[in-house]
């Protein structure tokens, strides 16, 4: 996980479990477009974006042993089930945080076809549309009662 | 108490600055009348919105939630929303609930306000579309509403800028119309085509329901009350109305209201406007126990908070292969089919539905959440390829079905929630009638219909919307009985004679379109009918 060492707040081994979590709930794509979730920033986002959170994460890395880095895929996801049928608010909170923080990326912007940053003030062009057909509506004649 | 030197008393108190407010609050400065209005939000900052941050879908789900509950910012007050199927939203800030809608903007049809006439059921309006028309027009004109003239399934009407574009989208589900036979017509919506009266054009930023930070979209604190202000009238934010009191003579004489720091205020005033919505006027009016009044103010005939009327909605998605670019455009408005409007016996139910189709679900963020929570798109190594089939991939066509009015449908007090100043929260009952059931059933279905017809791969269903409870309606009806209404036919009350409501609760019926146009045409027309009677107002 790039930039993993400016988290003061985490032991080096709830760094190892976060850069193995993120890339269970979000492993990069087949065809390598999408990234990790393990690539992106995680914890300067939450510096950032959602500082609130941090306390909660470090509770929510503990519930993982320290070898969760060193399992398969697969056997990561299984764990990160029983976490979440345990306690499905605290990983719905997660899941919001590793979301946000990922849709938010460049990169991943580029991939998925949209464009990183706030919406304002470039906005987004679209095309008129062919109203063309609407000549067979009205030709239809009145639809309303009085 | 603490009565503030400052409150002097008001010809005209207005509570509530949202999109009935403001409409009257215009309206009434021509009169030259001392006009107050009271709000307990503040007034929005464009610069603000979340569509200027970098975390702006984060900000949907949290302080720009469509649903107070969830938000709970200072200007909110909980809903119990337990007894009902139906979630309530708003937002609460000078402009109301248009800072957060997505500003698709129908008439009713002439025939919703003669429902008892044409179809047998609930009870017609004391005022018809064409003495609403006028209004309309002149509503059109201050929101800046954008549309096409042609429309077949209303008499002739002129929206004063061009369409908004449809889009690709746009043309991909009338295709679909197209090719059953359907009616389809682009949405009239309060929102900019072109730069008009010192307002700039849509940029296409998608999340309209989260605030507009271009100034596109018309809410009433860009719209309306900049001129009201101008003109005279004097609004007070962060001001929380806890009830309206009456003099020994049953009159309405004023408001006991929380300010910004907490403190108990009077207000004295002659006339009395509540504008508060469908259910945040009868929670006030409830809350208004006097001798007079024990069952709470202007409700001797009981229906105060009674007859609630949502437009409860059922949605289907469809999934297209084609690129659709979902996520750029005015979310909620696109074009809409008004092919199951009117009553046809043969459907099962009486009265019909509105087909509006919406842009998706939304940017990034909110379609994967939304995925997650419908099981759609799930989290893991599935991830990447459900989402990219959804992302700029959906479209949503809702049916927003006409609700007819019952009387188990209510706003009350709730005997242990409150707001941060103590004032009782509302609480709903409602339950869904077998025609709106009936009605939600069919409207799936075509949903279906016409998604299939687009060339949707593949359709997502959900039969009922809870997020849904945008359109708040019937709760203090208007009628010429003032055993079987409130207010009469120009929102006064029957009982309480210089006591008018002009929000939504004064509707009488919901019609299957979005409210807004008509809840503020009728309080230009409640205006004009106090400023023609202003020199006997108070005569029975
Ligand atoms: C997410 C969303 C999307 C929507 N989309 C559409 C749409 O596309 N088209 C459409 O036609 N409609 C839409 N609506 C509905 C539309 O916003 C409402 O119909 C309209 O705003 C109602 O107007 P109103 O004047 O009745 O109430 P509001 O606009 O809700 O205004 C009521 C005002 O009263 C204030 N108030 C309440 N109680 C008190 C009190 N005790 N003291 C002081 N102030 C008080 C509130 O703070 C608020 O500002 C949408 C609504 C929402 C929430």
């Amino acid at each position: 996980m790039e930039n993993a060492t400016t988290a003061s707040a985490c032991t080096e081994g709830q760094l190892q479990r976060l850069s193995a979590l993120l890339d269970t709930v979000l492993p990069a794509s087949e065809d390598g477009t999408l990234p990790s979730a393990r690539e992106i920033d995680f914890l300067a986002y939450l510096r950032e974006q959602a500082p609130d959170f941090q306390a909660e994460l470090i509770g929510i890395l503990d519930r993982f042993d320290d070898n969760f880095p060193d399992l398969t895929l697969s056997r990561r996801v299984d764990l990160v089930r029983d976490f979440s049928g345990s306690d499905a608010a605290a990983f719905r909170r997660l899941l919001f945080r590793v979301y946000d923080s990922y849709y938010q990326n460049d990169r991943v912007c580029a991939a998925i076809g949209a464009r990183p940053g706030p919406p304002f003030p470039n906005g987004h062009s679209i095309p008129a549309g062919d109203l063309s057909s609407l000549e067979a509506v009205t030709a239809r004649g009145k639809g309303y009662r009085r | 108490m603490n009565a503030s030197p400052s409150n002097e008393p008001v010809d005209v108190l207005i509570i509530g600055a949202g999109a009935s407010g403001a409409a009257i609050a215009w309206s009434l400065t021509e009169t030259r009348m001392r006009i107050l209005c009271l709000e307990q939000g503040d007034w929005m900052v464009s610069s603000q919105y979340p569509t200027t941050r970098k975390n702006w879908e984060a900000q949907q789900f949290g302080a720009f939630h469509v649903d107070p509950n969830v938000r709970g910012l200072e200007a909110d007050y909980p809903v119990n929303n337990t007894d009902s199927p139906i979630d309530v939203l708003n937002f609460n800030a000078v402009g109301g609930s248009t800072i957060g809608y997505a500003a698709h903007f129908p008439r009713l049809h002439p025939s919703d306000f003669r429902v008892r006439t044409l179809d047998g059921v609930a009870d017609d309006w004391p005022v018809t579309y064409d003495d609403l028309e006028p209004y309309f027009v002149q509503n059109d004109r201050i929101m800046g509403v954008s549309g096409l003239a042609g429309d077949p399934m209303y008499p002739p009407k002129q929206p004063p800028l061009p369409p908004l574009p449809i889009g690709r989208v746009g043309e991909v589900v009338a295709g679909g119309f197209d090719r059953l036979g359907w009616h389809w017509w682009p949405s009239d919506a309060a929102i900019l085509s072109q730069p008009y009266e010192g307002r700039d054009k849509c940029l296409n930023l998608n999340p309209c329901m989260s605030g507009c930070s271009q100034g596109a979209k018309g809410s009433t604190d860009i719209t309306y009350w900049p001129q009201a202000i101008r003109a005279g009238v004097k609004l007070r934010t962060r001001c929380r109305v806890r009830e309206v009191t009456v003099n020994e003579d049953g009159m309405a004489d004023g408001v006991i209201y929380y300010d910004a720091d907490g403190r108990e205020c009077v207000q004295k005033a002659e006339v009395v406007i509540m504008a508060c919505n469908g259910v945040g006027t009868p929670r006030i009016l409830l809350n208004s126990k006097s001798p007079q009044f024990p069952d709470g103010l202007a409700n001797r005939s009981g229906l105060v908070g009674k007859n609630l009327m949502f437009h409860p909605v059922a949605l289907a998605t469809g999934v297209f292969e084609e690129r659709l670019d979902t996520h750029k455009g005015p979310n909620g408005c696109c074009i809409l089919s008004k092919e199951f409007y009117e009553t046809d016996p043969d459907r099962g139910f009486v009265r019909g539905y509105n087909m509006q189709v919406t842009r998706g679900a939304g940017g990034p963020l909110a379609t994967a959440i939304r995925g997650l929570a419908s099981g759609d798109i799930p989290w893991g190594p599935g991830h990447h390829e459900k989402f990219r089939q959804r992302f700029d991939h959906t479209v949503q066509v809702l049916a927003v079905c006409e609700d007819l009015p019952e009387e188990c449908n209510r706003v009350t007090l709730d005997p242990e929630l409150a707001d941060s100043n103590g004032i009782p929260a509302p609480k709903i009952t409602y339950r869904l009638s077998e025609n709106s059931k009936k009605m939600l059933a069919h409207g799936l279905e075509r949903g279906k219909e016409v998604m299939r017809a687009a060339g949707a791969k593949e359709i997502l269903e959900t039969p009922l919307l809870r997020p849904s409870g945008w359109h708040l309606l019937g709760t203090a009806r208007m009628g010429t009985d003032p055993d079987r209404s409130v207010v009469n036919a120009w929102g006064r009350s029957h009982d309480v004679k210089n006591l008018f409501i002009v929000d939504g609760s004064v509707f009488v019926t919901a019609g299957g379109v979005n409210p807004t146009s008509t809840i503020q045409a009728l309080a230009l027309y409640i205006g004009d009918r106090i400023k023609a009677n202003l020199a006997n107002l108070f005569d029975d």
